[in-house]
């Protein structure tokens, strides 16, 4: 199968093509959008009051804490916006490893004890995905000997087998998707909700993307 | 039911043996449906010449000339060939010279330029230090902070 629409624009990194096709603008300018916010915004102050009485207490993220996530959501955006528009399948991965590594990141730096344990769990996750993720990637090299999805599309490529697409999509999903995926009910509980928002934005975008790459290639 | 699977789930501590499983019964079946066919037209090809002084970075050809570098869209990269056949004066002496020398720090303080690495597939070499940044950015920061 061909890639999904006619591409407007394309990026020329030598071998390496970027591409613009309706599907993957919409998704790059949600990641814009998302990024921007996380930008312009400024963490959440939650407040916590004691039932039955007069008291609450106020959760406070520290001046350090904030730029650093607020780095790391970013730096996060930055990548899902790569990895929904790149148009190579090992650009791809790595762009997919690159938001696996942020999400561990904005997650990290809360400091709160379940928080950092939950995080160092999903860094786990993410660093062993990696070795379906560019396996994949090696083996679809291997049995059609190009990387490129404009070339993949074609019907002359030899096909890739169902196994090496099954490996692609288990790495993503242990990079940044549910179940793998960085944030859970206990991460929004923690102070600095708009920052772990990108988690799962991201999880969604590259969620997205990855059915595209699985049916072209 | 799915209230179930999503309360199991839910607890982080079970993530990390769910996606080993995953890992391990995509793997078995991986390794049962070999072998895989080999697509013989390789586009990134490299062949180890043991006897070459800049093995196994070696692509052929002559430095200080063009080497005819295989790329997906030649259009793209006009200057391909360029970046393999790159040696200053003092590596060249070294690869000359020496057998196992020529691809050393020694020659090359830089590192050996590739031409595949660092011309056509170059966004990809961009990227990778990206990955290595970011974990040494979270790294710095709970080792400061933490």
């Amino acid at each position: 199968m061909n890639i999904a629409g006619e591409p407007f624009l394309v990026l020329e990194f030598a071998d390496e093509l970027v591409y613009l096709t309706p599907y993957t603008t919409t998704l790059l300018l949600f990641a814009l959008a998302f990024t921007i916010f996380a930008i312009i915004s400024r963490p959440e102050r939650q407040v916590d009051i004691v039932f039955g009485g007069d008291a609450f207490y106020a959760k406070k993220t520290s001046l350090s804490e904030m730029r650093f996530r607020r780095f790391m959501a970013i730096a996060c955006g930055l990548a899902s916006m790569g990895a929904v528009v790149t148009g190579d399948i090992f650009n791809f991965t790595l762009f997919i490893s690159l938001v696996g590594i942020c999400n561990v990141g904005i997650v990290a730096a809360v400091k709160i004890r379940h928080v950092q344990e939950a995080a160092f769990q999903y860094g786990i996750v993410a660093l062993s995905a990696t070795v379906p993720l560019f396996g994949a990637a090696a083996l679809t090299a291997a049995t059609t000997g190009t990387l490129s999805m404009i070339e993949l599309g074609k019907a002359t490529t030899a096909a890739v087998s169902p196994v090496i697409k099954a490996l692609l999509v288990l790495g993503v999903m242990g990079e940044g998707m549910a179940p793998f995926y960085a944030a859970k009910a206990e991460m929004f509980r923690a102070p600095g909700a708009p920052y772990v928002i990108m988690c799962s934005l991201s999880s969604l975008l590259i969620f997205l993307r990855v059915i595209e790459v699985v049916l072209v290639i | 039911m799915i209230q179930k699977i999503s309360r199991i789930i839910s607890n982080y501590e079970v993530i990390m043996p769910l996606f080993a499983g995953a890992v391990t019964v995509l793997f078995i079946i991986a390794i049962l449906s070999l072998p895989l066919p080999y697509h013989e037209d390789q586009l990134y090809t490299k062949t180890i010449n043991r006897s070459s002084t800049l093995n196994p970075y070696d692509r052929g050809g002559l430095p200080f000339t063009d080497v005819v570098i295989k790329a997906q869209y030649p259009e793209n990269s006009p200057t391909a060939g360029y970046v393999t056949t790159y040696l200053t004066p003092l590596s060249w002496f070294i690869a000359n010279s020496t057998l196992h020398a020529g691809t050393t720090i020694v020659a090359h303080p830089g590192g050996i330029l590739d031409e595949i690495l660092y011309n056509t597939r170059g966004l990809d070499t961009v990227v990778e230090p990206t990955i290595l940044f970011i974990a040494f950015a979270i790294a710095s920061y709970l080792f400061r902070k933490g």
